[in-house]
């Protein structure tokens, strides 16, 4: 294996390289691009037009800003993917401690049962849960949302947390209990600080989930405008009779490059940290 | 932890698991028997309202409660009913399928893919042996013939074209299953290859390729963001019919022939899921010691034989459970179809439009025609199925098991 690769083959490897690159990150490229024109410029393209920009301006970014209440929406979502989190990360730890550390009757035939319930279609249990948050009063408010997507987002995050927990040594917590230590304690004094990249990794799927997520916002939160979060309204953009390219692609931006950066930047953490159901086997 | 006992470890562990319990069981188990119920029922357009006064009813419909009665929703619409007969939703969507000519037909589908099975198992039982008496390329190529002959020979076309035309059920599943089929070989093939190409160890900017590839799952984060972009691309006036255009080819619409459209719902999944299979690939990879590829080099083994011999059965392990779980997934893909199509286009009034996947007709069928006790008993089937699938692979993983096992 440590022979020299022929020049060749190295040329050959590094074109490879670089059309993937160009097809993973082209449509993320566009849309910033896109974002710089006005609408009807995006229609005729001439080829330079497509990879470099050409031209810029700021005006699809000032008509979000300032004429459609993009800020509002994306405040909107951020709190509610934020709450979210929280909520799910502060719940979800330590039955997942729970899960990987502690024997009990109908540990094992619970995490199996809390598997299969997530195999039920996502897509029709909209109506029961709409239904439940019409009946406590949660429709149409944030709070409904955050409930919804908080329950929605347990079962991976004890399962992810839990995967986690198992990879790490159950001897500190041993010598720790010799010392006197009780559940508690050793959960909130060593398994936390020694999960922190799983829950670094949890706390961003949980967050991306809700930033993200649209079937369950657009059933839950339809309207009023100000109330939406960020891609049902953009959704709604998108699917206007002429829809204002320009305007959806600096919207697009504002929701999109924030995540990327958010992700690059945790991606040393993914390989650890996502046990995503035991797929570390 | 096993000294403490009784009571106090009881309520240790309750304190420590009882939130998600109740919000699993609040938001993920009521739902699933609220639908059962409701898949008992006529509940539609023509009878959205609860009655109270049915016992069942006035259990799982929280606007019965007496707590949120101010909630509840006022028409003059009949109220549902329970189905009689009870079944009723249920034969509706499986149709004939328990007739004697549909039973023919899938045992007729299940025949064409012995060869394929047997041929794998002919792989698996020469592979135990020292000499190969045929090489694993030949066996699966006569499999995959002899199930092509075989298909050919019981027309599984006609088969598969019967049972489509017995109802949209079986139209939306078998499409869905298509989809799978065709977007979790593509997902393994393109991460397998860049997987392969990151970890070559000289590869100039190895680091710059390994997180600029990953950019499309973060990307599929926001899927239905991603998907409208990628919508605007397949456009008649959009991106890829303008690069058309400028080398002389005249484009198509991409999204409204409905092969063309299809293939367009499964580029997009490739795009959106190949870094996840290339992340885990990767990890593998890298669990594998060289002195095994080295060994080969000695043995003038070429890069193929050192791929099918050696990488491929060494990744087995961490690639089964990855398979199972996406192909889940992507069987009950929604945001991005939806997003892309619509679950269109349309093929005549009624019937389900060409991308019309499993989750995208339920989606329709609920809020377009409110269908709610028909749709209640899809998400029973589905589930059913789903469930043994999910149960299937947890024998592959050790999820379940504690740290202490």
């Amino acid at each position: 294996m440590n022979r020299k690769t022929k020049p060749l083959a190295k040329t050959l490897q590094i074109i490879v390289a670089i059309l993937a690159t160009i097809f993973a990150i082209y449509p993320i490229w566009f849309i910033i691009l896109a974002s710089g024109r006005s609408g009807d410029r995006l229609l005729t393209l001439n080829l330079a037009g497509m990879f470099l920009p050409t031209e810029w301006t700021w005006e699809n970014y000032q008509y979000m800003i300032f004429t459609d209440p993009l800020l509002t929406w994306m405040k909107n979502s951020l709190m509610v993917a934020g709450l979210t989190t929280i909520a799910c990360l502060f719940i979800a730890t330590s039955a997942a401690f729970a899960f990987s550390r502690m024997r009990f009757y109908g540990r094992e035939w619970g995490l199996v049962l809390f598997l299969a319930i997530q195999s039920f279609p996502g897509v029709l249990s909209l109506i029961p849960i709409a239904q439940l948050l019409t009946a406590v009063g949660g429709y149409a408010k944030h709070w409904g949302l955050i409930l919804a997507y908080t329950t929605g987002t347990l079962i991976f995050t004890t399962m992810n947390l839990k995967g986690y927990f198992d990879t790490i040594p159950i001897d500190l917590e041993e010598a720790a209990m010799i010392d006197g230590c009780g559940p508690v304690q050793s959960f909130l004094l060593i398994a936390l600080p020694l999960a922190r990249p799983a829950i670094a990794v949890t706390a961003l799927f949980a967050f991306m989930g809700g930033w993200g997520e649209y079937v369950l916002a657009s059933v839950i939160i339809p309207a009023p405008e100000l109330k939406k979060t960020v891609v049902v309204a953009l959704y709604r953009l998108a699917n206007e009779i002429s829809v204002p390219w320009g305007h959806f692609a600096a919207g697009g931006v504002m929701v999109i490059v924030p995540v990327l950066i958010v992700f690059l930047f945790l991606q040393r953490y993914l390989e650890g940290g996502l046990t995503l159901g035991g797929v570390k086997g | 932890m096993a000294q403490w006992k009784g009571w106090r470890k009881a309520l240790t562990v309750l304190a420590f698991i009882g939130p998600t319990l109740i919000g699993v069981l609040i938001f993920n188990i009521y739902p699933i028997l609220f639908n059962t119920y409701i898949s008992f029922t006529n509940r539609n357009r023509y009878h959205p309202n609860p009655d109270c006064s049915i016992t069942l009813t006035s259990i799982l419909e929280p606007t019965c409660w007496k707590v949120f009665e101010e909630n509840r929703p006022t028409g003059l619409a009949e109220p549902f009913r329970i189905q009689e007969p009870l079944f009723a939703n249920y034969s509706d969507l499986l149709g004939e399928f328990f007739s004697a000519p549909m039973l023919l037909n899938f045992l007729k589908i299940i025949v064409c893919f012995v060869p394929l099975i047997i041929a794998g198992q002919v792989n698996k039982s020469f592979g135990k042996r020292i000499e190969r008496p045929l090489p694993t390329w030949v066996v699966t190529l006569g499999g995959i013939l002899l199930a092509l002959g075989l298909g050919y020979l019981l027309r599984f076309d006609l088969a598969v074209n019967q049972i489509a035309g017995s109802g949209d059920f079986f139209i939306v599943t078998f499409r869905s299953l298509l989809y799978v089929a065709l977007c979790i070989p593509l997902f393994f093939i393109v991460g397998l290859a860049l997987a392969l190409l990151l970890n070559i160890p000289d590869l100039p900017g190895r680091t710059f390729f390994r997180v600029i590839l990953i950019v499309p799952w973060a990307a599929s984060t926001v899927a239905v963001m991603i998907a409208l972009v990628w919508k605007f691309f397949f456009q008649e006036v959009g991106t890829i019919n303008q690069l058309l255009a400028i080398i002389g080819i005249t484009g198509k619409a991409w999204l409204q022939e409905p092969a063309l459209a299809f293939g367009v719902c499964v580029f997009v999944n490739v795009w959106m899921s190949y870094p996840f299979f290339m992340v885990t690939i990767l990890g593998a990879l890298q669990s594998i010691p060289s002195e095994l590829y080295e060994a080969a080099e000695v043995d003038g083994a070429s890069w193929w034989q050192r791929l099918f011999g050696i990488t491929l059965p060494l990744l087995r392990p961490a690639v089964i459970p990855v398979i199972v779980l996406s192909s889940i997934t992507t069987f009950q893909m929604f945001g991005t179809v939806w997003a892309l199509t619509g679950g269109g286009p349309s093929r005549g009034a009624g019937a389900p439009g060409a991308t019309e996947l499993v989750m995208v007709f339920a989606y329709k069928q609920v809020f377009q025609t409110s269908a709610y006790g028909r749709m209640g008993a899809f998400a029973v089937i589905m589930f059913i199925f789903l469930f043994g699938l999910t149960l299937y692979s947890l024998r592959l993983s050790r999820i379940t098991k504690g740290a202490y096992e």
